[in-house]
C-alpha cells in the first residue's frame, strides 16, 4: 500500500466539516490507527448546533407549550387531562433535571429524523427527547399519577425502552397505531384469502408489520371444486400480498412489510423458496415480501436417515382429519399420512430440501425457520403454534376463523398482535432493581394491549382482548458483557444470560399475577395452560437457576441484584394458581433496530455485527453507529458476530430460550466463503440446542486486497 | 484452405485444473459468488424519494447515469473484447468474458432505474445530451482511441484501469452523496453493487497489466509509464471540465475533484505507479469514503437486500452432521 495515496480525509479543520461527515470519520481510522469516537461525539454536538436548535420551535413555558400544541391538535387533550397542573409541571421539570444527552450522533438523528413531532410541514421540531418521554408515560399510565412518574423513570433512565410504534406515537393527536406486530391465519378459501389481504391493507396502514400463515391454502394443481389442476397454490398469494404491502403505507412514512410462513411439508415449498432465487423469473420474484419456513422435527429425523420427505395436500389433510393442515401436528401423524391413500403427496429428498434452503439463504438472507415442535413443546398454552411473525420472536397460538359469502364471520377467530418493548440489559443492572424495572415494563405494555382495539381486523382485536399478549424483550446483552470486561463468547456470557433471563421471567409472571389480582380477571383459557395446573414451575422449584460461575455471582452482588430462588418460585407458583395471570404472553426478544439507537444498545442479545456498525435505512440514508462503552482500549471484547461465529451465539440464545415464553430473533453470521453445509450444520445445531426460530442469515465479504477502501472500520481486512 | 488450416494455432480446451496464474481463479471465483442482476434491487422503494428531488437535481441525476452508461457501454462491447486478445492465459480470456457481460449488466440497470423513476421524455433528452456533450464525448473517444485494433496491448490496459477506476468515479458521487442525505438509497444499493465490480476490474487488468510490465526492459516500461501519466493529464483535463458542468449547479464540484484526485491515484496504484496528486488535494467527504464500503452494512426489512448477498457454494451435507 502506498502511503502517499493513504490521504483521502480531512485530519485537521474537522470542526469545518458537517455532521454527515463527521460521523462518516468514524468508518475511518486516524493516521495512529485509532477510531475516532470523538468524531462521532463532535458530529451530535454539530447536529444540535447546526441543524436542531435552530429548526426547534421556542416556548417560554411548559404552559405556552402544552397550550399550543394541544389547541394545534398536536397532542390529544384527553391524555394531559387525566392529570392536574401540578402533576404535569412536576414530572416535566423531573424529566428534564435527568440532563439528557444522546451519547451517539445516530442516536440523535434517528430521534429526530423518525420520532419526534414536527410541524405539519416537517420543517420544525416541537419535542424535545424529555417531552416525547413523558408524554409516552403520561399516556400509558392514563390518569395514575405515581405510575406515570415510574414510567417516566424507567423510559428516561434507559432502563425500559417502548419499541417504536408506541414510543412514536403514544401522546400525539394524529397518530398510528401503538402495536407494532400482526399475525393472521390464512384458511384454503377465497374468502379467507380476500380477507386476509384486506386485513394487511388495512393493518399496513396503520404501521404494522404482518406475518401471514399460508399453510393452509391448496397447492398447485390441486383440485377445486373436484376438478383437477385447477388451483394456482400459494404463489399469487404471495404476489397479490407483496403489491397490497407496497401499496400500503403510512403516510408515506414508510413501506408497508410482510411476511409469509409455510410449513416445510407444503407441497408448493420448492417453488415458494424459488422466489428469492437470484435468477427467478419477474412473475414469480418475490423483492419485499419477507419468508418463513416452519419445520418440524420430522423433517430432521428424515434427513438424518438421508430419506425422502413426503409434502402433503392440504386440501386433502383437511378434508381426512376435518382440519386444517396447520392444526395438526405433521411430525405425530406423519406415518399416518404418508400411508394414507386419499392424501395425495410427492416427495423430495430432505437432505437436498435443507441444501436449498440453506443456498436460497445464501442468496437472499431468507428464509426465517421456525422449529415447529420446539416451539409446541415449550408453549404453556393449550394450543398449537403454527408461525411467527415479521421478525420471528412472537409465538403464539391462533384459531381459524369461518366466513360467510359477503366476508361477515360466520365464526370469529382469533389472531395474534403483540405490543413490544425491550429492557437495556446495562441499565436495567445499573438501576439495581430489576423487580421493579420489569414490573414497570409489563404494566406498560399491558397498557398497550388495553388502549388498543384493531377495529378493521375483528379477529385481531378479538386476539387481543382475549389475550393481553405482550413480549417484553431484552438488548445489549453484548455491550453490557464488553463493558465488564466479559466476553460474549464465554462461560461467563452463558452463565449470565441464563441467570439474568430466569431472573426476568420470575418478574414478568409476579407482575402479571399481580395485575390479574388487581383486576380480577385471566386471559381466557389460563384455565387450561400448563400455569394453571403449576407444572409450568416444574423446571424453577426443582432446581435453582443461579449463576454457576464466581465472576457472574460477583457480578449480581456487585450491583446488587437479587435473584429469585426456588422457594421465591414455589410462591410465586402457588400465587398464579390462585389468581392466574393476566397476560398470556410476557417474553419475546425481538431485534431491536432503531430503538437500540436511540438507547445506545447493541441490537437485542446479538453480538455486534461491527465495531463500527453501518446503518442504512430508507429515511436516515447510511449512518454510523459505534457499538456502546467501546473505547480504543477495550476492544478485545468486542469481536464481531461473523468473529464470533454461530455456535457461540447459539449457546447465549439457548440459555435466554429456556426462560422466554415466546420467541428470541436469532441471525446467524457467516463469512462468504461459507457453504450450505456449513449453514446447514449450524440449523441442526441450533435445533438441537432447543432454539425455537432462525431469523436472517446475514453474510460478509471480505474485500479481496487491493480493492478496499483504505483506513476502513468496517471493512474487513 | 488446406494451408489456413495448418496456420491456425491448435483449439485447446481452457483446463481450469492447470493454472499459469492463481490470480485467475482467485478473481474468477470472486466475480462469480458476486454475480447479480438489477431486477435484485427494490429501485421502486425509491419512486417517493425521486419526487423530492429538485428539477435540477433530477436531470443532474439522469445526466449522470447517462454518462455511466456510456462508459459501461463502451467497457462492454470495445473494451473487454479488445482485451481478449492481448490474455496471457486462457483463464484470463474467460476472466474478461465475465467482465465484459458484467458491464452489460451495469449499463442495463441505469436503464432499469431510469424506467422505475424517470418519463421516457426525460432519459431521452438525457440521452441526446450525452451524444452531445463535448467532454463527455472526448473522454470516450479518448479510450476507444487506446482500444482501436493498432493500439499497443498495455497501453490498452492502462486505458481500461484509467476507465474502470478513475473515469467512473464522477459518476458514482453522485448516488453516494444521495444516499448520505437518506435519498435514493435503494438505487445506490444497486450503484454499490457495481463499484463492487469495477473494483475487482481496475484492480485485476492492473495486475495483469503489472505482470506483463514486469517483462519489458526499463526503457519500455519507462515509456509506457510516460504515457500512463500523459493519458491520466488528458483525462483529468476533461473529467475537470466535465465535472464542473455536472456539479456546479449544486455547488459540489469541488468536492467531487478531490474524490477524482483520490481515485487518479488508486488507479494509477492499481498498474503499480506512484500516485499523482498529493493527500491534501485527496481530502475526500468523509461521508462518501465510508459509504464506497459495502461491507456489513446492516438495514431494516423496508429497505431490500442491500449489497452483502452472494451465491453461495453449495456443499452437501454427510451423516457425521446428522449425527444426533
Amino acid at each position: 500500500m502506498l502511503d502517499d495515496v493513504k490521504g483521502g480525509m480531512k485530519g485537521d479543520g474537522a470542526e469545518t466539516l458537517d455532521y454527515h461527515a463527521l460521523n462518516a470519520m468514524l468508518n475511518l481510522y486516524d493516521e495512529a490507527g485509532q477510531i475516532r469516537f470523538d468524531a462521532d461525539r463532535k458530529a451530535a454536538r454539530q447536529y444540535f448546533l447546526q441543524h436542531v436548535n435552530q429548526n426547534t420551535v421556542f416556548f417560554h413555558s411548559l404552559d405556552e407549550k402544552l397550550g399550543y400544541l394541544v389547541d394545534e391538535g398536536y397532542y390529544e387533550a384527553e391524555v394531559l387531562a387525566q392529570y392536574p397542573r401540578e402533576f404535569i409541571q412536576r414530572i416535566w421539570d423531573a424529566a428534564f433535571a435527568r440532563k439528557f444527552r444522546f451519547p451517539t450522533f445516530l442516536g440523535a438523528f434517528k430521534y429526530y429524523t423518525s420520532y419526534t413531532l414536527k410541524t405539519r410541514d416537517g420543517q420544525r421540531y416541537l419535542e424535545r427527547y424529555e417531552d416525547r418521554v413523558v408524554m409516552v408515560a403520561l399516556t400509558l399510565a392514563r390518569g395514575d399519577q405515581a405510575l406515570a412518574m415510574s414510567f417516566m423513570e424507567e423510559i428516561i433512565s434507559g432502563r425500559f425502552q417502548p419499541a417504536t410504534p408506541t414510543f412514536l406515537n403514544a401522546g400525539k393527536a394524529s397518530r398510528g397505531e401503538l402495536i407494532s406486530c400482526f399475525l393472521l391465519r390464512v384458511e384454503d378459501n377465497m374468502e379467507s384469502i380476500g380477507r386476509a389481504i384486506n386485513s394487511s391493507l388495512q393493518l399496513s396502514k396503520r404501521g404494522g408489520g404482518v406475518a401471514l400463515m399460508l399453510t393452509n391454502i391448496r397447492e398447485h394443481g390441486a383440485p377445486i371444486k373436484g376438478i383437477e389442476n385447477q388451483s394456482s397454490g400459494v404463489i399469487p398469494v404471495m404476489k397479490l400480498l407483496e403489491d397490497s404491502f407496497s401499496y400500503a403505507n403510512q403516510l408515506g412514512a414508510r413501506q408497508g412489510a410482510g411476511a409469509v410462513y409455510l410449513n416445510a411439508h407444503h407441497p408448493d415449498i420448492l417453488q415458494f423458496l424459488d422466489t428469492k432465487r437470484e435468477n427467478a423469473d419477474e412473475k414469480i420474484r418475490i423483492k419485499t415480501l419477507s419468508l418463513g419456513v416452519v419445520i418440524p422435527d420430522v423433517t430432521f429425523d428424515l434427513a438424518k436417515k438421508n430419506e425422502d420427505m413426503y409434502l402433503f395436500s392440504p386440501h386433502d389433510v383437511e378434508r381426512v382429519y376435518g382440519l386444517p393442515f396447520s392444526d395438526i401436528s405433521v411430525t405425530e401423524k406423519y406415518d399416518e399420512m404418508v400411508g394414507d391413500k386419499r392424501i395425495r403427496k410427492k416427495k423430495i429428498n430432505a437432505r437436498a430440501f435443507f441444501q436449498t434452503l440453506a443456498e436460497i439463504q445464501f442468496e437472499s438472507g431468507y428464509p426465517y425457520i421456525m422449529f415447529e415442535d420446539s416451539v409446541n413443546r415449550a408453549n404453556p398454552i393449550a394450543g398449537r403454534i403454527a408461525m411467527s411473525n415479521l421478525c420471528s420472536e412472537i409465538l403464539q397460538v391462533n384459531e381459524a376463523s369461518e366466513f360467510n359469502d359477503d366476508l361477515s364471520y360466520a365464526k370469529m377467530g382469533a389472531d395474534i398482535s403483540c405490543n413490544l418493548g425491550s429492557l437495556n440489559i446495562a441499565k436495567a443492572m445499573d438501576g439495581g432493581d430489576l423487580g421493579r424495572t420489569v414490573e414497570s415494563a409489563i404494566r406498560a405494555l399491558t397498557a398497550v394491549s388495553e388502549m388498543s382495539a384493531i377495529e378493521s381486523v375483528p379477529s385481531v382485536r378479538k386476539g387481543n382482548d382475549d389475550a393481553h399478549a405482550v413480549g417484553l424483550g431484552q438488548m445489549n446483552l453484548h455491550g453490557f458483557l464488553a463493558r465488564e470486561r466479559i466476553h460474549y463468547d464465554s462461560a461467563e456470557g452463558v452463565d449470565f444470560t441464563r441467570a439474568y433471563f430466569a431472573a426476568v421471567a420470575f418478574h414478568a409472571i409476579r407482575a402479571s399475577n399481580a395485575l390479574a389480582r388487581e383486576k380480577g380477571a385471566t386471559f381466557k383459557g389460563f384455565e387450561t395452560s400448563r400455569y394453571a395446573d403449576g407444572s409450568f414451575f416444574g423446571k424453577y422449584v426443582d432446581r435453582d437457576w443461579l449463576p454457576e460461575t464466581e465472576a457472574v455471582q460477583a457480578l449480581f452482588d456487585r450491583m446488587g441484584v437479587a435473584l429469585p430462588r426456588r422457594a421465591d418460585w414455589a410462591g410465586l407458583r402457588d400465587a398464579v394458581m390462585q389468581d392466574g395471570l393476566y397476560n398470556r404472553n410476557l417474553q419475546a426478544v425481538p431485534p431491536t433496530g432503531s430503538i437500540s439507537y436511540i438507547n445506545n444498545s447493541t441490537s437485542s442479545i446479538h453480538p455486534i455485527v461491527s465495531k463500527i456498525e453501518i446503518r442504512k435505512e430508507g429515511k436516515i440514508g447510511r449512518v454510523y453507529y459505534p457499538a456502546p462503552f467501546m473505547t480504543n482500549e477495550n476492544l478485545g471484547y468486542y469481536r464481531d458476530a461473523y468473529e464470533i461465529g454461530p455456535e457461540a451465539i447459539i449457546d447465549v440464545y439457548a440459555a435466554a430460550t429456556e426462560h422466554v415464553d415466546q420467541g428470541l430473533s436469532l441471525t446467524l453470521f457467516f463469512p462468504a466463503e461459507a457453504t450450505t453445509r456449513d449453514i446447514n450444520r449450524a440449523q441442526i445445531y441450533a435445533w438441537r440446542k432447543g432454539i425455537k426460530t432462525i431469523y436472517y442469515v446475514r453474510l460478509r465479504q471480505t474485500a479481496l486486497e487491493g480493492t478496499e477502501v483504505q483506513g476502513c472500520v468496517s471493512c474487513t481486512l | 484452405m488446406k494451408d489456413m488450416t495448418a496456420r491456425r494455432p491448435i483449439p485447446r480446451a481452457i483446463n481450469w485444473n492447470r493454472l499459469q496464474d492463481d490470480k485467475d481463479l482467485e478473481v474468477w471465483n470472486r466475480l462469480t459468488v458476486n454475480f447479480w442482476l438489477p431486477e435484485k434491487v427494490p429501485l421502486s422503494n425509491d419512486v417517493q424519494s425521486w419526487a423530492t428531488l429538485r428539477p435540477e437535481e433530477r436531470e443532474l441525476t439522469i445526466r449522470v447515469f447517462t454518462g455511466l452508461t456510456l462508459l459501461d457501454t463502451i467497457q462492454n462491447s470495445v473494451g473487454a473484447p479488445a482485451m481478449l486478445a492481448d490474455a496471457q492465459t486462457p483463464h484470463e480470456e474467460a476472466v474478461l468474458t465475465n467482465i465484459a457481460f458484467m458491464e452489460a449488466v451495469h449499463a442495463r440497470s441505469y436503464s432499469s432505474i431510469f424506467s422505475t423513476l424517470c418519463l421516457t421524455r426525460e432519459v431521452d433528452e438525457a440521452f441526446r445530451w450525452s451524444e452531445e456533450d463535448p467532454h463527455l464525448q472526448a473522454k470516450a473517444r479518448l479510450i476507444l482511441d487506446e482500444y482501436g485494433a493498432d493500439a499497443d496491448p498495455l497501453k490498452r490496459k492502462i486505458a481500461s484501469v484509467f476507465l474502470e477506476s478513475f473515469l467512473f468515479y464522477s459518476g458514482f458521487y453522485l448516488p453516494m452523496y444521495w444516499s448520505s442525505r437518506a435519498k435514493l438509497t435503494n438505487t445506490a444499493d444497486l450503484i454499490r453493487l457495481i463499484i463492487r465490480d469495477e473494483a475487482i476490474h481496475g484492480y485485476y487488468i492492473g495486475y495483469k497489466f503489472q505482470r506483463a510490465a514486469e517483462r519489458l526492459p526499463q526503457a519500455e516500461r519507462d515509456a509506457l509509464k510516460d504515457f500512463a501519466f500523459a493519458l491520466m493529464f488528458d483525462l483529468y483535463e476533461i473529467e475537470s471540465h466535465y465535472t464542473e458542468e455536472l456539479y456546479d449547479g449544486i455547488g459540489l464540484a469541488e468536492d467531487v475533484k478531490a474524490f477524482l484526485h483520490y481515485n487518479a491515484n488508486k488507479a494509477l496504484q492499481n498498474l503499480g505507479f506512484e500516485a499523482l496528486f498529493p493527500p491534501a488535494a485527496c481530502e475526500v467527504n468523509p461521508a462518501i469514503l465510508a459509504a464506497l464500503s459495502p461491507d456489513s452494512e446492516n438495514h431494516d426489512f423496508f429497505s431490500g437486500s442491500g449489497s452483502s448477498y452472494v451465491i453461495g457454494k453449495a456443499v452437501a451435507t454427510e451423516d457425521e452432521d446428522w449425527d444426533f
